[in-house]
C-alpha cells in the first residue's frame, strides 16, 4: 500500500497548484464577465436608423470653414435644403425672403449641449425676433456615441426651432462647410451666406447672429 | 463591425474597469489594515497581473481604433505612448522576476495617469480644449459613455492606477 504524498508548503508542486487555480479562476471569472456583457448589450435597443433623415440639398456648396480666417463664402449663395424633422414634418432652408440663423448640432457635442438650454431660454424669453427665423440640423449622429438619439436630447431640452435630421454622412452639414460643433451660418432672404461661426456663442453670440441676420434687411 | 459587438466590447471594458478598480481599492485597504505584510498577498504575481492589465488595455486600444474606427484624439494617443511600452517592459520584467522593474514601469504609469486625469477633467470641462468639437477626433467629448460617466480616458486612467498598484505590491514582495 503506498500513501499518496502532499506537497509541502513552499514546495514546486504548491506553487504549480497555486498558479493553476490562478489561471482557472481568470478564465472562469473572464467567461462570467463576457456573459454579463452580452446580456447587458443585448437589453439595448439597438435602431441605428433613428436620429438620421434623408434631406434633398440643391446648389453649389460652401467651402469648409476655418475658424480664425476670413470667411470667404461670405456672400455666396447656400444651397437649398429640404428635409424633415424626426416625426417626417417637412423643413427647408430656401430663399423665401426671410433671413434665418441655421444651428448645426451634435448630440454628443458638449458644447451643443451647453448652447441648447442657453439658446432656448433666450427664444422662450421672447427674443427671437419675428423677421428672423432660427432653424437647426442634427447632425454627426453617431448611434455609440452618448446622448443619443437627438431627438430625445432636443425634446428633453424644449428646443422649439425647426429641426432637419441629417444623414448618415453629414450631407448638409458637408453643404454648408461645417468644420466642428456647434456651428451657425447666418443666411439673408435669398439664402446669401452673410457669416458663419463655429463653437458655444451663448447668448451674446446669438444676439450678435440676430443683428447680423437683420442687418441684411436694412 | 456591427454596433452590437461594439456594444458588447463596450460593456466588457466597462465591467473589467469595474473590477479592476475595485480590486485595486481592495488591494489599498488590504495594505492599510494588515500594514507592510500585505504585500506578500500576491507575490511574483502582481507583476504577471499588472501586465495582464496592460496587455488589455493595449488590445482594448487597437480594438477601437483599428476594428471599431475610433480615431484617437491627441489626448488619447499620449495615454497609448505610455500603455503600449508598459507591456513590453513588464512582460519582460515578469519573465526575468526583476524587481527593478518598477523604475522603468512606475514613471510610464504614473505620466500615463496624468494624460488621463487631464483628458477625463477636460471632458467635464470641455472649454479647456476650445469652444467647439471636431466631429472626427473631439477630446473634449465622449466616444462612448458606459454607466453613465465611463468613457475610455477613465478606463485607461483606472488602467495606469492598477499597474502602479500591483507594482507597488511586487517590489515590496521582492525586497
Amino acid at each position: 500500500m503506498t500513501a499518496t504524498k502532499k506537497p509541502k508548503p513552499g514546495t514546486k508542486d504548491t506553487k504549480s497548484y497555486s498558479t493553476l487555480w490562478w489561471i482557472l479562476g481568470g478564465i472562469v471569472g473572464l467567461g462570467l464577465i463576457v456573459a454579463l456583457a452580452f446580456s447587458i448589450a443585448s437589453e439595448e435597443p439597438v435602431d441605428e436608423s433613428l436620429g438620421y433623415g434623408d434631406p434633398t440639398v440643391t446648389g453649389d456648396p460652401l467651402p469648409v470653414y476655418a475658424a480664425g480666417q476670413e470667411d470667404v463664402s461670405v456672400g455666396l449663395t447656400a444651397p437649398t435644403v429640404e428635409g424633415a424633422d424626426w416625426e417626417g414634418n417637412p423643413v427647408t432652408i430656401e430663399a423665401n425672403g426671410t433671413p434665418k440663423i441655421i444651428a448645426f448640432l451634435a448630440h454628443w457635442c458638449p458644447h451643443c449641449q451647453a448652447d441648447v438650454p442657453v439658446i432656448q431660454q433666450w427664444v422662450n424669453d421672447g427674443n427671437l425676433p419675428d423677421d428672423v427665423e432660427l432653424i437647426s440640423v442634427a447632425t454627426a449622429t453617431d448611434r455609440l456615441r452618448p446622448n443619443w438619439p437627438p431627438q430625445d436630447w432636443l425634446e428633453e431640452e424644449g428646443w422649439t426651432a425647426p429641426v432637419i435630421m441629417d444623414d448618415q454622412i453629414g450631407t448638409v452639414a458637408g453643404n454648408y462647410g461645417m468644420s466642428g460643433t456647434p456651428f451657425y451660418v447666418v443666411l439673408d432672404g435669398q439664402n446669401t451666406n452673410l457669416g458663419r461661426v463655429s463653437g458655444e456663442i451663448g447668448t451674446e453670440g446669438v444676439e450678435a447672429l440676430v443683428a447680423l441676420a437683420q442687418s441684411s434687411e436694412q | 463591425m456591427s454596433v452590437e459587438t461594439i456594444l458588447v466590447f463596450n460593456n466588457l471594458f466597462a465591467i473589467l474597469t469595474l473590477i479592476a478598480a475595485a480590486g485595486s481599492i481592495g488591494l489599498l485597504v488590504y495594505r492599510a489594515v494588515k500594514g507592510p505584510e500585505a504585500v506578500a498577498l500576491l507575490g511574483d504575481k502582481a507583476i504577471w497581473l499588472a501586465f495582464t492589465v496592460a496587455l488589455v488595455a493595449t488590445i482594448g486600444s487597437l480594438l477601437y481604433s483599428d476594428a471599431f474606427h475610433y480615431v484617437p484624439c491627441r489626448l488619447c494617443w499620449f495615454q497609448r505612448i505610455a500603455m503600449y511600452p508598459l507591456t513590453i517592459v513588464l512582460l519582460v520584467g515578469a519573465i526575468r522576476r526583476e524587481a527593478v522593474v518598477k523604475f522603468y514601469a512606475l514613471p510610464i504609469a504614473l505620466i500615463g495617469l496624468a494624460v488621463s486625469i487631464y483628458h477625463n477633467f477636460v471632458q467635464f470641462f470641455p472649454s479647456l480644449e476650445g469652444g467647439s468639437c471636431d466631429p472626427a477626433v473631439p477630446c473634449s467629448a465622449r466616444s462612448i459613455e458606459m454607466f453613465g460617466f465611463m468613457d475610455l480616458p477613465f478606463m485607461a486612467g483606472i488602467g495606469f492606477i492598477v499597474i502602479a498598484v500591483l507594482l507597488a505590491f511586487y517590489t515590496k514582495a521582492s525586497e
